[in-house]
């Protein structure tokens, strides 16, 4: 009877006393802090457009194997938004296009026809920024305009300067910045004297499908888009250089540079030196045709490439 | 019994304890819904704060008037106060892992938010207002937002099922210290019962078990007795009153038995005096007979010897007479009653006819009241009358006698009496002289073998009744007895 007592106490005590403490919340472990010897990681951003998100990866990806931390900011925006991030000290480093870098962010109305006459200047307006423009890519993703060979036989148009034959207004589909750029309206109205363009602002990558159903008469391309690989679409002659070369090249800040040291540039001019045209032309038919994830197809880019 | 209470005490502690941490976790709960009302709170100040940034930035960008700083200015107050709700949304769930890591993300994106884009935008928009527009049409601010407002309500959505699963944590915590409450409540009942229905066992019902056994032996069950199943004081207790009853029992065994032994030796005596008187008749009246001859062929030549033979016979007649008491005296304790209803009335004429002799010589004054119809053996209750009026008549003073005779009924019983105005006796004597043979004067001032009031006695005994006498010296006697009255 005792023994029982005892028994039926206990354990009664004993179940208390775990649903009392049954209901303690497990913690978090500690926060992971860096050193202090460290440098910040580097705050990489990137244009608006699949070929840039795609550039982004390269770079961040071959610095990483490397051994720096990248934050990478994908989609950040067009030029003109992204250089005031930079020139602001919220990023440490973008992949830029050298001749809208001249023309729309050093307002350089030059158009130099040589590539390395561009990049010169353009690292030269970077320095005076507080900035330094590392190697450039052997590929050149430049503007142009693209149509359908349907609509070039009807007008008979091989360069854009026979835009201006066409009766009624052109509709261009571009990117909502090409209003306003010299390598856009700007430039093809005080080039060419067109006065019958017309632009429909499209995402960039949009303006394919919008050309195809007839909804834009022309569109703004880069020369680099999977969806020329084709005989789908007529790119119209730029005698008069409205669109420069628009070779790549990354705009870092000195102090990122002096925090991570040679092999940043190092790391980054060997990766530039590997984006020829059909690389890039090849990686951005994967991403945008394909539908592959960019930092997958960078990735294997890299490894083939021993960058990685 | 101490650790019964003991039990009690730990059990009703234990039940305080569970309330307490019920009452505490609901407490905690309400405290941990209230922190998360405040995190939501913080939260959607922090998305108005986006939305004021976003909305004046667009209608900075957009205006082209000179008066445009004036969509700025919620805007830059926005860009101020946004921190402060951030860090206070930060701090608010700093006790959830996982929802500090949402609100990390969401720093980060709302960092992005204003250095990759507002700022930037702000900066355009005063430099180059033209190309700040076409950039504003990208909506890239927009999509910033929507991020940000989607994993502003991933956030949202959790803190509101943390407040739930807390509050049903909570919910559950209480109901189960509520469970183990009644439990426990339930348990120092049943303690309390046990407690109740051991002490039932335990004392109460030894004791009423001894009250019982006491009244069975006190209504004459002498074999009543107790078991006896414990080894304390009600052990003792049980023990002791068994021990009672087995003196009980054994003295009433004892007094039965020396009773039978009584009675057989009575028995015995009786027989033997009967016997006994019985045989002796013969040689007394041998011996009275010779006496007689003696006297009758030779009283001549006797002289004075004639004296002797006198002595003889009056010996004789009064060993005879001894004889004649004796032999009554024992046939009237054995010979069965012939019992019928009879008028008392007509014993005690019969016996005043017997005794008309004795009386008239006296010059008695005898009186009868009326008598009633008693159950009775008719020889014997005259014997009885004659016997107590003759003694009235015989034991007198120097007055003339004065005997009375009434009866009054007392019960089933009705009491006669026989009252004289005779010498009476000593208190101390009233019992003995219904002993046989015992008299209390000597033969020469009454004459009599002293065997009447024995027969009496017996007689009445035999009757169902008894008789007794209330007397004083010279104050005269009362003798009473008792007889059933005839069934009605």
């Amino acid at each position: 009877m005792r023994r029982l007592l005892l028994a039926v106490v206990g354990g009664l005590v004993l179940a208390l006393a775990l649903a009392a403490c049954g209901g303690a919340d497990d913690s978090g472990g500690p926060a992971t802090r860096a050193s202090g010897d460290e440098p910040a990681p580097l705050r990489m951003g990137t244009k608006n457009f699949p070929e840039a998100v795609l550039l982004g990866e390269l770079y961040s990806q071959a610095l990483q194997a490397k051994g720096v931390r990248v934050v990478l900011k994908p989609n950040v925006g067009s030029s003109e938004i992204i250089h005031e991030a930079l020139t602001g000290g919220a990023l440490d480093i973008y992949p830029e296009y050298i001749g809208v870098l001249l023309s729309e962010v050093a307002n350089d109305r030059s158009r130099p026809s040589d590539p390395r006459a561009a990049y010169r200047a353009a690292d030269a307006f970077e320095e005076r920024q507080g900035f330094t423009l590392l190697g450039m890519t052997p590929f050149s993703d430049s503007n142009a305009i693209a149509v359908t060979p349907r609509f070039a036989r009807e007008h008979g148009i091989r360069t854009i300067a026979d835009l201006g034959r066409v009766p009624g207004r052109v509709r261009i589909g571009a990117p909502p910045e090409f209003a306003t750029r010299f390598e856009g309206l700007v430039g093809l109205r005080q080039r060419y004297g067109l006065r019958n363009l017309r632009t429909t602002p499209l995402m960039i990558g949009r303006q394919y499908r919008a050309l195809d159903s007839g909804r834009v008469d022309a569109a703004a391309v880069f020369t680099t888009d999977g969806q020329l690989s084709g005989k789908r679409y007529v790119l119209l002659e730029d005698p008069r250089g409205v669109f420069g070369t628009q070779h790549v090249a990354p705009v870092v800040s000195r102090k990122a540079l002096r925090d991570h040291g040679p092999q940043l540039a190092a790391t980054a001019d060997a990766v530039s030196r590997r984006l020829t045209a059909r690389a890039m032309r090849r990686m951005n038919a994967e991403v945008v045709l394909e539908g592959r994830e960019p930092r997958a197809v960078a990735d294997e880019f890299l490894r083939r490439a021993k960058l990685k | 019994m101490v650790l019964l209470s003991a039990t009690a005490s730990v059990l009703v502690g234990t039940v305080l304890v569970v309330l307490i941490v019920a009452v505490t976790g609901q407490r905690d709960a309400a405290r941990s819904a209230f922190r998360s009302q405040e995190a939501l709170t913080a939260g959607n100040q922090v998305e108005k704060s986006l939305i004021t940034i976003e909305n004046g930035l667009r209608g900075f960008v957009a205006s082209g008037s000179r008066s445009r700083e004036r969509f700025l200015q919620p805007a830059t107050r926005a860009l101020a106060a946004y921190p402060r709700d951030l860090g206070r949304l930060e701090r608010l769930v700093a006790d959830d892992p996982g929802q500090q890591q949402r609100v990390d993300q969401i720093a980060v994106a709302i960092d992005d938010y204003v250095r990759l884009w507002a700022q930037p935008l702000i900066e355009l928009a005063k430099t180059r207002p033209a190309a700040a527009r076409s950039v504003v049409v990208t909506n890239g601010g927009r999509e910033r937002l929507d991020q940000i407002g989607r994993e502003f309500a991933a956030l949202f959505a959790r803190e509101r099922e943390v407040i739930r699963l807390r509050e049903d944590r909570a919910e559950q915590r209480s109901a189960r210290a509520i469970g183990f409450g009644a439990g426990g409540l339930v348990l120092v009942l049943l303690i309390a019962t046990g407690v109740t229905v051991y002490l039932r066992r335990a004392v109460v019902r030894p004791v009423v078990t001894v009250a019982e056994a006491t009244g069975r032996l006190a209504s004459g069950e002498l074999s009543a007795r107790v078991p006896i199943e414990r080894h304390d004081e009600l052990g003792d207790l049980a023990r002791g009153f068994n021990a009672m009853a087995d003196s009980l029992e054994q003295h009433r065994a004892e007094l039965e038995r020396s009773n039978a032994e009584l009675k057989r030796s009575n028995a015995e005596l009786d027989q033997f005096a009967s016997v006994t008187s019985h045989d002796l008749q013969a040689p007394l009246t041998t011996i009275s007979m010779y006496a007689e001859l003696i006297e009758r062929r030779h009283g001549a030549d006797l002289n004075g010897g004639m004296a002797l033979v006198d002595g003889i016979r009056t010996a004789t007649q009064e060993a005879r007479t001894l004889i004649r008491d004796l032999l009554e005296y024992s046939r009237a304790g054995r010979r069965p009653l012939m019992l019928e209803e009879v008028p008392a009335g007509e014993l005690v004429g019969r016996a005043l006819e017997a005794l008309a002799g004795p009386i008239a010589a006296a010059h008695a004054d005898v009186t009868v009241d009326a008598l009633p119809v008693v159950t009775a053996d008719r020889a014997s209750v005259t014997r009885v009358f004659q016997n107590l009026v003759g003694n009235a008549i015989k034991f007198t003073a120097d007055r003339t006698p004065e005997v009375a005779i009434g009866a009054e009924r007392n019960g089933r019983m009705w009491r006669f009496w026989v009252r004289d105005n005779g010498i009476g006796m000593e208190p101390e004597d009233a019992e003995r002289i219904f002993v046989p043979f015992k008299r209390l004067h000597g033969e020469e001032a009454y004459p009599g073998t002293g065997i009447g009031l024995a027969i009496c006695e017996r007689i009445v005994g035999q009757h169902g009744g008894r008789i007794w006498v209330t007397s004083r010296p010279g104050a005269g006697s009362e003798f009473s007895f008792t007889l059933p009255a005839a069934e009605a």
